[in-house]
């Protein structure tokens, strides 16, 4: 072998190194013992945002006004792995000047020169900032789903101790129950839409679909559109299933003839949302001797979890419901 | 006691298994501004707080509980209270959501005792 093929052999050998380093698609370096830079790849370049000339033959430490002098990472390269040879996906994290705050996985291995004393590092920098940001908004979703499902469930557990058990059947508690984990299920559905947001028509549409299938039984009265918080669609299933059960037992819905009208309107610069609930048609009734479990749950729902009232009058045509609460981010008064 | 819930199902249910028991319930308070009012007026020998009161943590409650020295559990599907409602819900214990009966009242009579 002349020196020419020597130099020639030399020189693919090195371009041929230089390929497989701008190939990994993650930042790496080549560093020698005292932590100059040796080489590096173009994406160490293109993820640091700092230029060739100003990097190679460098102390690593130096590089973009001393922003690689990571105490952490200069103890990882000086002292940890000489020792143990290899370091795998050790974290940093650190802000940059240039390119800002990074979490990078280090991965670092010695590699010993057969015929010198001396060594050098490899060095390849896993950028996960955007991993790491997405692992965390996952936990949270996860975390929010989490409780929503137990709240879900503590409050179907309440409707279960709740719902009167005293001189009825069986069945007769185990369909007022399914009624009311009905109007849950429903109002979850719509709250947690991936659609977005749920408007109040839809709402009441849904809630009260089951008693709509005699043809002028339920009158929805068009209103203005009011845009409704998971909160508030859930407390208001519920007191809608509560006023349409109730009718459907002993009002309006009751006999052939009778009508419910519902209508809403906004008042006081939007803040209030008035929803009327009128039954027409049905038998007379009177007011309840003693507030059942679901005229307290109209009622407390409403003052309690909305912030709201409700009027109810019992009229010799039907029973009318008024029921008044803060909507547009007022907050509910205790 | 104390109970502060934000939902009224729920803090209907916790009332009743708490009068069952023989506890006489201050509140439920819904909102920080309920509860602490409810402070003003009595103290209460415990209480049990829920964390997230629809957009406020419970925080401020918690922090009057303590400086009053009244002891408190809180009720919370969160595993880790005081990721949402700070320092001052760390280490207090936790009777879970949905709320089981016994662990409820276990945990009434242990920071009662103390």
């Amino acid at each position: 072998m002349n020196m020419e093929d020597l130099y020639r052999l030399l020189r693919t050998g090195h371009v041929q190194l230089q390929s497989i380093v701008d190939t990994i698609g993650d930042p790496l370096l080549v560093l020698d013992d005292s932590l100059c830079v040796q080489g590096a790849s173009r994406s160490f370049f293109q993820t640091f945002n700092v230029g060739r000339d100003e990097t190679i033959g460098r102390p690593l430490y130096e590089l973009g006004d001393g922003q690689w002098d990571i105490p952490e990472l200069r103890r990882l390269l000086l002292e940890v792995v000489p020792k143990a040879t290899a370091v795998i996906d050790y974290e940093v994290t650190h802000d940059f000047p240039g390119a800002g705050r990074k979490t990078m996985l280090v991965t670092a291995r010695t590699l010993h020169h057969p015929d010198r004393p001396s060594h050098s590092l490899l060095v390849v920098f896993v950028d996960v900032t955007d991993r790491r940001r997405r692992e965390a908004a996952k936990d949270m979703l996860f975390g929010e789903l989490r409780h929503r499902i137990k709240n879900l469930l503590a409050v179907a557990q309440s409707i279960a101790r709740h719902t009167a058990t005293e001189g009825r059947t069986a069945e007769e508690f185990r369909d007022d129950f399914l009624g009311r984990f009905g109007a849950l299920v429903e109002a979850q559905d719509l709250a947690f839409s991936e659609q977005g947001g749920t408007g109040l028509a839809e709402l009441v549409t849904r809630i009260l679909s089951p008693y709509s299938s005699r043809g002028e039984a339920v009158v929805i009265e068009p209103g203005p559109d009011v845009e409704l918080g998971p909160r508030t669609i859930m407390a208001l299933s519920m007191v809608l299933h509560e006023l349409a059960t109730n009718a459907a037992k002993y009002g309006a819905l009751s006999t052939p003839a009778g009508q419910v009208r519902i209508n809403w309107q906004l008042e006081d610069d939007n803040t209030q949302l008035r929803i009327e609930w009128a039954e027409s048609g049905g038998p007379s009734v009177t007011r309840p001797s003693a507030a059942g479990y679901g005229t307290r749950l109209i009622q407390s729902t409403t003052t309690y979890n909305l912030g709201g009232h409700v009027e109810q009058k019992y009229e010799a045509g039907g029973l009318t419901s008024v029921i008044v609460i803060p909507v547009g981010g007022a907050i509910p008064p205790n | 006691m104390l109970v502060v819930e934000d939902e009224f199902l729920i803090a209907m249910d916790l009332q009743l298994i708490l009068e069952a028991a023989g506890w006489r319930v201050l509140g439920p308070a819904a909102t920080v501004r309920g509860a602490l009012l409810l402070l003003d007026d009595e103290m209460p020998s415990v209480a049990l707080l829920d964390v997230n009161l629809g957009n406020e943590p419970v925080t401020a409650v918690a922090e009057a509980l303590s400086a009053l020295n009244i002891p408190f559990a809180v009720a919370s599907a969160y595993d880790d209270p005081e990721r949402f409602g700070g320092e001052v819900l760390a280490g207090v214990p936790n009777v879970g959501k949905p709320t089981g009966r016994r662990r409820l009242l276990a945990t009434l009579e242990q920071l009662t005792e103390a």
